[in-house]
């Protein structure tokens, strides 16, 4: 036992938490076998924006490998954007990246 | 046969007959119900209110966080399309973008509900399934909500040029 030494790493693991805020959070969508592929790829256009190109390409990632990440960004604006998915009904999560 | 066709101005010309109407509008009252059920071990209710994290801990606390919000959207889109079907005799109606958009979404949440109660899988989906496979029935209705949700999409999106 070396008490003296626990406050230091102590400061360590704040200043590693410290940095956190700086990753970003992502909006995962996963696949289902019921939603449409249009479909999905409408509510990608609708929601974020996307060119009908960009929204293909990221609905035929969630069917053909199971997940996409969708869009990415603070954790209220991930939040916000997995519930406008819910209330789409698509399935979609957010995790913090790595 | 569901018609949805862009009309003069932007809006969309829906088209139901009174027999399909009927059911769209048996269906809608079914989804109604499962929106103010409180039963979340229903794995329809799950599939209609995911978790928005994968730990449990932190999709409760999410849950909590937007209250009933996710519902009452998803009630507001119901009362749209409800306001469009009326409650008697067949849908000729014309529909703002935004009314579309609410068609979309509650034929998808039908369409989820009842997927999900049927365990359907990306096979069951593509299948023809023997007329007396008792789960016939009910994949018709998906298919035929699926059907009016392309023909929407197609009055909604025209497709591109080739």
């Amino acid at each position: 036992m070396q008490p003296t030494i626990a406050p230091e790493r102590t400061e360590e693991i704040d200043a590693g938490t410290e940095h956190a805020p700086d990753r970003p959070w992502l909006v995962i969508v996963w696949n289902d076998p019921i939603n449409l592929m249009s479909y999905v790829t409408w509510v990608l256009q609708k929601l974020f924006g996307y060119s009908l190109g960009k929204a293909t390409k990221l609905m035929l990632d969630v069917h053909q490998r199971g997940r996409a990440v969708v869009a990415s960004g603070a954790r209220e604006k991930a939040e916000l954007d997995c519930f406008r998915l819910h209330a789409h009904g698509l399935w979609a999560t957010i995790t913090k990246s790595d | 046969m569901p018609s949805f066709k862009r009309a003069s101005g932007g809006a969309i010309r829906a088209r139901l007959d009174a027999r399909e109407t009927a059911l769209l509008r048996e269906l809608l009252g079914e989804l109604r119900t499962l929106l103010g059920a409180e039963i979340r071990a229903d794995p329809v209710v799950q599939r209609l209110f995911p978790d928005a994290h994968e730990s449990a801990e932190e999709a409760n606390a999410f849950r909590e966080l937007i209250g009933d919000d996710l519902a009452a959207a998803k009630r507001a889109a119901v009362a749209k399309v409800e306001t469009a079907v009326g409650s008697e005799g067949r849908v000729s109606t014309l529909l703002s973008e935004d009314d579309a958009a609410a068609w979309l979404t509650v034929l998808t949440d039908i369409r989820l509900a009842i997927g999900t109660r049927l365990e359907v899988t990306e096979e069951v989906m593509e299948e023809e399934l023997e007329p007396d496979d008792p789960r016939a029935a009910s994949l018709d209705v998906l298919h035929w909500l699926g059907w009016m949700q392309e023909l929407m999409l197609r009055a909604l999106t025209p497709l591109p040029e080739r």
